[in-house]
């Protein structure tokens, strides 16, 4: 009886954290308008709820793939590079919406009077971030 | 019969400093053509040091100008009720020394801020993990996971950004280019306001003396 109480409390208590983590998570998304861009660019605005599923998705199946150690034996030397690329793709369009929303660019453009230049200082900052993480995973954390 | 001008100030401008500030630099007229180009040679203001670079024309100073040439025309005003002049001392880009910096300092400092945000949330693990649980095998360093992770870093700023290297996507506007504009428009709106507030404050000093 005590032992069945304690396990509901905490299924209670992972149900709890659960529902803060995903709102924490998709508030993130909503704040940085990473989905609405992403629906701009691809021309699929109307389909905005299966573009919510799929986040919704994902978070759940990899939370439970980690979680339950679920192997999936995929060829990785084929797969791996494409989930590579598409996880890469996605923290960089939430580290472009981030400096977006702390308007960087616009005040750095007009103080130094450079707004003609200002896609070169765009390429600044996204061959900086990839160089630097090319040279972490390459030459910082090789132990 | 009366005759109607009809005018419309430009919200913003850009000249040169020194010289009068014309009514052509300022609006747009229409009205009879040698009505129109008498009006458009008059001067609306003189820059003064106590100016600054800034020079907020009113829709009244403009009325006032316009009534003064032409007594007996119907002035009609439509859009902005005022006129930002920016005076400019030879427009000049920021020296290439300086862009070189600049460029150094975000391309540096943004590879530095990638790898903080990959310590902060153990990355390198979380690369570990996903490559065992997609392949089933272990492997301390999944470059093939790692490398296209660090391209596709890249790919996603430029997707948001929508054009980088002047080649655009699509027409719309990226997120930078509508941000710009706000900010731009904010700026704006702080000057007109403040120098409105000098204006007031200027022409109660005349209305004392």
């Amino acid at each position: 009886m005590k032992e069945a109480a304690l396990q509901a409390a905490a299924a209670f208590l992972g149900l709890a954290g659960g529902i803060a983590v995903g709102g924490g998570l998709v508030a993130f998304l909503i704040v940085l308008d990473v989905i609405p861009r992403l629906a701009q660019i691809s021309g699929s605005q109307s389909r905005g709820p299966a573009l919510e599923a799929a986040v919704v998705a994902g978070a759940v199946f990899w939370t439970c793939a980690d979680f339950f150690g679920l192997r999936l034996r995929l060829p990785g030397a084929l797969l791996l590079p494409a989930a590579g690329l598409l996880a890469g793709c996605f923290v960089g369009t939430v580290a472009a919406a981030l400096t977006e929303v702390l308007n960087v660019f616009p005040i750095l453009a007009r103080r130094l009077r450079m707004e003609e230049r200002l896609r070169w200082l765009l390429a600044a900052v996204v061959l900086g971030k990839v160089c630097g993480s090319l040279f972490e995973w390459l030459a910082f954390r090789t132990e | 019969m009366k005759r109607t001008v009809y005018l419309r100030l430009r919200k913003r401008v850009r000249l040169p400093r020194g010289g009068p500030i014309r009514l052509r630099h300022v609006a747009r007229l229409l009205a009879d053509p040698e009505l129109e180009r008498m009006l458009y040679d008059r001067i609306v203001h003189r820059p003064g040091e106590e100016d600054g670079n800034l020079v907020l024309i009113d829709i009244l100073r403009v009325v006032s100008v316009v009534r003064e040439a032409a007594p007996q025309a119907e002035i009609e005003s439509m859009g902005e009720p005022y006129s930002l002049v920016e005076l400019v001392e030879r427009r000049r880009a920021g020296h290439p020394v300086w862009f070189c910096l600049v460029w150094l300092l975000l391309f540096f400092g943004s590879g530095l801020a990638i790898m903080n945000f990959h310590e902060d949330v153990s990355m390198p693990a979380v690369h570990r993990r996903l490559a065992q649980l997609i392949t089933g095998t272990d492997s301390e360093h999944p470059y093939a996971l790692q490398i296209p992770y660090s391209l596709g870093i890249g790919l996603g700023m430029v997707l948001f950004f929508n054009h980088i290297f002047k080649k655009k996507i699509n027409e719309e506007p990226s997120p930078l280019d509508v941000e710009m504009f706000k900010y731009d428009e904010s700026v704006h709106q702080y000057v007109v306001t403040e120098e409105y507030r000098r204006l007031d404050a200027r022409s109660e000093e005349k209305a004392q003396t």
